[in-house]
């Protein structure tokens, strides 16, 4: 795709902007529509769409494989964290209700972190399966 | 598909995709149609168009007749007609089923999670664990995509 001038200034233009509205339905899933998972796959869609038109190794030297593997498990690891926060502070699994000084601060924090995580995983198993698709051949 | 070539039969799945998203969003699912828009017109192409430059695939044309599948497809078509006069009205929220739940929901959900978006305080506060499972479920699928794959690529 190195030598097509309009899809190449096009998803330059456009890029930015799906990747801030990826970012928007992530931070903003508590008011309008979307969360962690809509978030994921738009930033997802955003990422792999630079990937197939500027080379996958430019894409690839921004994101690596072993850090989308690292990310993925890491967005997990955070809503099980969240989940046992609750526990130690004397409720039970997954209950937001103690994180924070009130109840709904506490909901909304437990949730936010929680959406942070289903992000996180979402988008990275997205990159990284598209990865592993387009590395079938090589070797 | 009635296409016997694969890239129109991909590029036909994605433009069904569009429609659905466009069909969710008239309906007022846009959490759904957003999903629909990115992972089944957007994320799926592109993973089947990379399979396809793998593969070196030609259908042959088949010789049995199509009218056993044109009878099946008529015959689920009529009993999915038939099971639609059972739905509850469009929109109706109270549905004899959840009814006690939903009331909740609607009622309380912004006084308990302090959020306006009943969807997100649904799905990552009173069904959080629920999400967990489906997150565990998305990373399970991003390990063995990745497993299979390069056991396949050792065997070469």
């Amino acid at each position: 795709m190195k030598h097509h001038a309009i899809p190449r200034i096009v998803t330059k233009l456009i890029i930015p902007l799906i990747l801030l509205f990826g970012l928007y339905v992530q931070f903003h899933g508590e008011y309008s529509a979307g969360g962690g998972f809509q978030a994921g796959v738009i930033f997802a869609a955003g990422f792999i769409l630079y990937a197939v038109i500027f080379s996958l190794d430019v894409a690839k030297s921004i994101l690596n494989i072993n850090m989308t593997k690292s990310l993925m498990a890491l967005g997990l690891l955070l809503y099980i964290t969240v989940g046992f926060v609750g526990i130690l502070s004397g409720g039970n699994f997954l209950d937001y209700n103690l994180l924070s000084n009130t109840k709904t601060n506490g909901q909304m924090l437990g949730i936010f972190l929680v959406e942070l995580g289903v992000g996180l995983t979402v988008s990275n198993v997205m990159i990284l399966i598209f990865y592993a698709f387009n590395d079938i051949g090589k070797s | 598909m009635l296409t016997r070539d694969l890239f129109s039969a991909i590029m036909a799945t994605t433009v069904f995709s569009l429609i659905c998203a466009l069909i969710f969003l008239l309906l007022d699912g846009i959490d759904v149609s957003l999903t629909e828009a990115a992972v089944g017109a957007g994320i799926s192409t592109i993973l089947f168009l990379s399979t396809l430059k793998h593969t070196n695939v030609e259908i042959k044309a088949s010789r049995k007749s199509s009218i056993p599948l044109v009878v099946l497809f008529l015959l689920t078509l009529s009993l999915l007609i038939y099971a639609i006069s059972d739905l509850p009205d469009f929109g109706k929220s109270i549905v004899t089923t959840n009814s006690e739940v939903t009331r909740h929901y609607i009622n309380e959900s912004k006084n308990e999670m302090g959020i306006p978006n009943m969807v997100t305080s649904i799905l990552a506060g009173y069904r959080g664990f629920d999400t967990l499972g489906e997150v565990v479920v998305i990373f399970i699928a991003g390990i063995s995509v990745l497993g299979i794959l390069r056991e396949k690529k050792e065997n070469k």
